[in-house]
């Protein structure tokens, strides 16, 4: 790839404006890199973008200088995809954040790929409606970003991934040509559906610059219930149990070391006095006083089976965020720890047998690491953090995690897992991509890649290289 | 000892509420309704007493039509031992709410009434005074800390300035502050047990009370929207706007 000289630098202030080409370290320190931290950010300058038009004249620039180009959303990603250490230009979508043409009868809105997902979330309450995505960084990520992840979060059990809410999308590919995916429609079998290759795909297809989401009805009246079980294999009894007769929009799941660290750093009450291995945390609407009395139901039959040993459920709006915030807040709780974290599924049935396999290979090498399972446990997906004991330096612990993650990909290979649930490839997780895709499979990734991007400008290096 | 707790039925108030288009009322049509925050407090202190083996018998008494219930279910989950409606229509106010408490607390003789300061809908903050009035009883209202002592209880009190401490003679009311304690989550074995705990209702005329209303509501309508804010280019600027538009420095 080519470095950016002043004959390009020049070029891309035409296109955009002066100020809107950033070379200062500050900049490319900030818009150069996401949320992970292992690789130094080397970008030779930032853009941003405030048209599909400057998208386009800037892609086709790039594809005619052979420059790499790495699209920036929010930059929360935690796959290191919107990472650039080659001296590649970054660009910032930050400045298309229009959002509107919204439509009360398709229920959809219009954004430009820098819309905050927040903002969007926000947007449809207005409406009397809602976005059902979210995340904990939600406040910071934006559409184009989530697109492009195909990201999930606390909710995907009752509504899915964002993949879900796209009607339609815009994209600029690699050869500056801009696509209207589907355009919004319900029903759309005319040929491949091109929007579903884009979504997922770490920008290595093109710059999204336009979304059409989907909106939904509001929830009535969520009520949180925290479960306290014996183990993993009680909590899948307890999932199907309460499936069987209840819509469920959560079902996440933490453990007993992580509910303490969060109780303790968080000034947070346990749910209730009795310990057990595992929590369950279970969302679900109450429109009328049946609901809850089917789910004390089910609650006194998980008892009599012996999967459940306590219980709580949220008796008011701030209690429901309380009882959440146990979940919610463990990532950051334990950040001091600088945990390895790895976000892994497989099946919804085999989680209890996966996690028991980590936990003992872990335990059998490394002893004195401490292991905290939480995550999305009613789609399979966990995540595995392990604290750095104390007496371990970093890089020490680096590179034990390293082996770790051998096994624990091993592990969801023989599973039939995935070495990503949620969080994209990026360059964080592309050496281990063949656990989890076969040759055959990322053989065709890579003609679909070729297709999209011909010149191979687009974010280059993610997922695979070519 | 007898405590008795008064809980009011409100809406949840992490719910934005709306005034209903003619401004006759804030619209509580399919809104979420809770236990008022000040009376769970009253609640768990209450419970907390007949755990350390002070208090022997915890009464939840509600004023309201039969949705209320629900609240005193949720009290009787926290731990109290029964539960009293007193059943009414429409907005009660507060100077008859605390006659209704006042027929209670005749019939129940307790030594310790323990009321939220204020409720968040109508953030009145008169019921537990008038109650002491009423019932010629002592009050030791806004409280941050409740010692029994005796024929006694010590009551801490956030004041302007700091905290202030008051001893008074049992039967004794107190109102609750915000720091006096963090309640409790309702177990859910605690609230399936609370569905056979014992409930009586009672009607105002049961307790001799008439529940005319004196007043009357004008009107509601939303505060004033906020105006969004604005960028300044520079120091200057700013000073600038601080000086002559708002006035500030
Ligand atoms: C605290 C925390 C909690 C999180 N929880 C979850 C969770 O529960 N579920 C989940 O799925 N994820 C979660 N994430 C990660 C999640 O992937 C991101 O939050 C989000 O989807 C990324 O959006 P972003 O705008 O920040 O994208 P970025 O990080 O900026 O970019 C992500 C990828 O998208 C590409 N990209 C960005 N914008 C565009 C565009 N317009 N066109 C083409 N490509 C683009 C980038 O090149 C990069 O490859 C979490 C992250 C944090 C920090
Ligand atoms: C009375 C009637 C009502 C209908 N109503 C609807 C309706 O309401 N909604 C709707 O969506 N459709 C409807 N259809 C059409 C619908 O597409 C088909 O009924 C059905 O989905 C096609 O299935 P098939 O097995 O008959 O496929 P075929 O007609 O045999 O084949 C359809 C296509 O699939 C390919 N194909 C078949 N099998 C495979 C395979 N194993 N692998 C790869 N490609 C394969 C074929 O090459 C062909 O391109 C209707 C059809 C009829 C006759």
């Amino acid at each position: 790839m080519a470095q950016l000289d002043s004959e390009i630098l020049a070029a891309l202030k035409d296109i955009v404006g002066e100020e809107r080409v950033l070379t200062d370290p500050e900049s490319l320190q900030y818009y150069g890199r996401d949320w992970t931290r292992f690789y130094e950010p080397a970008p030779s300058a930032v853009v941003l973008p405030g048209t599909i038009e400057e998208v386009q004249a800037l892609v086709r620039l790039a594809a005619s200088s052979s420059l790499a180009i790495v699209p920036s959303g929010g930059r929360t990603g935690l796959s290191a995809g919107a990472v650039a250490v080659n001296g590649e230009l970054v660009m910032a979508l930050d400045r298309m954040n229009n959002i509107g043409d919204f439509d009360p009868v398709d229920r959809t809105v219009r954004c430009g790929p820098g819309v905050v997902t927040e903002q969007l979330q926000q947007f449809a309450e207005q409406q009397g409606l809602y976005y059902p995505v979210d995340f904990a960084s939600a406040g910071s990520s934006q559409i184009g970003g989530n697109i492009a992840t195909n990201a999930g979060g606390i909710k995907v059990i009752r509504h899915g991934m964002t993949r879900d809410w796209v009607a339609g999308l815009k994209l600029v590919t690699g050869t500056g040509e801009l696509l209207d995916l589907n355009r919004g429609l319900i029903k759309n079998n005319a040929g491949y559906d091109l929007r579903h290759l884009v979504i997922g795909a770490e920008g290595t297809l093109g710059v999204v610059v336009e979304a059409t989401m989907r909106l939904d009805r509001p929830p009535r009246d969520l009520a949180v219930m925290v479960l306290g079980v014996p183990d993993m294999t009680a909590i899948m009894r307890v999932l199907a149990a309460f499936q069987g007769e209840i819509e469920l929009s959560a079902f996440e799941f933490f453990s007993e070391l992580a509910l303490q660290k969060v109780v303790a750093h968080q000034a947070l009450q346990r749910p209730f006095e009795t310990i057990t291995e595992y929590y369950a945390l279970l969302e679900f609407e109450q429109p009328d006083a049946a609901a809850m009395e089917r789910a004390m139901a089910l609650f006194a039959h998980c008892v009599e089976q012996g999967w459940v040993y306590d219980g709580t459920v949220s008796q008011s709006v701030a209690q429901a965020e309380n009882l959440w915030r146990l979940r919610e807040d463990i990532s950051e709780t334990i950040t001091p720890w600088t945990p390895y974290k790895n976000d892994i599924s497989t099946t919804i049935s085999r989680v209890p047998e996966f996690l028991a396999e980590v936990e003992a290979v872990v335990n059998e090498n490394y002893p004195d690491f401490e292991i905290i399972w939480f995550g999305h446990i009613g789609d399979g997906n966990v995540h595995l953090n392990i604290l750095k004991p104390e007496s371990l330096d970093i890089d020490a612990f680096r590179e034990q995690c390293g082996e770790v993650s051998r096994w624990v990909f091993e592990i969801v290979q023989r599973h039939g897992g995935s070495v990503s649930a949620e969080h994209g490839v990026g360059l964080l997780k592309k050496a281990y991509l063949h656990y989890s895709r076969d040759p055959a499979e990322i053989g065709i990734m890579k003609q679909i890649k070729l297709a999209f991007d011909p010149h191979g400008i687009m974010n280059p290096g993610k997922i695979f290289d070519l | 000892m007898k405590v008795l707790v008064a809980v009011k039925r409100v809406v949840d108030y992490n719910v934005k509420v709306r005034a209903k288009a003619d401004g006759s009322d804030v619209d509580l049509n399919n809104v979420k309704m809770a236990i008022n925050p000040f009376c769970e407090i009253a609640v768990e202190e209450a419970v907390r007493l007949k755990e350390a083996g002070t208090a022997t018998e915890v009464v939840a008494v509600s004023i309201g039509d039969k949705a209320c219930q629900e609240q005193i279910r949720t009290a009787l989950a926290l731990g109290a031992d029964r539960g009293i409606q007193v059943e009414t229509e429409g907005a009660v106010e507060p100077l008859v709410v605390a006659k209704l408490l006042k027929g209670v607390v005749e019939k129940e003789e307790p030594q310790l009434v323990i009321l939220g300061k204020q409720s968040i809908d109508g953030d009145n903050n008169q019921t537990g005074q008038m109650l002491g009035a009423l019932a010629g009883m002592p009050q030791g209202t806004f409280a941050s800390e409740v010692v029994i002592d005796g024929d006694k209880v010590n009551v801490t009190r956030e004041v302007d300035g700091g905290l202030q401490t008051v001893a008074l003679n049992l039967p004794a009311i107190v109102t609750t502050d915000l720091r006096l304690n963090e309640p409790r989550y309702a177990s859910l074995p605690n609230i399936m047990k609370a569905k056979k705990k014992p409930l009586d209702v009672f009607s105002p005329a049961d307790l001799g009370v008439d529940v005319t209303t004196h007043l009357t509501q004008v009107s509601v309508e939303p505060p004033a929207e906020r105006q969004a804010g604005i960028k300044v280019e520079d120091v200057d600027q700013l000073l600038d706007k601080l000086k002559n538009e708002a006035k500030v420095i």
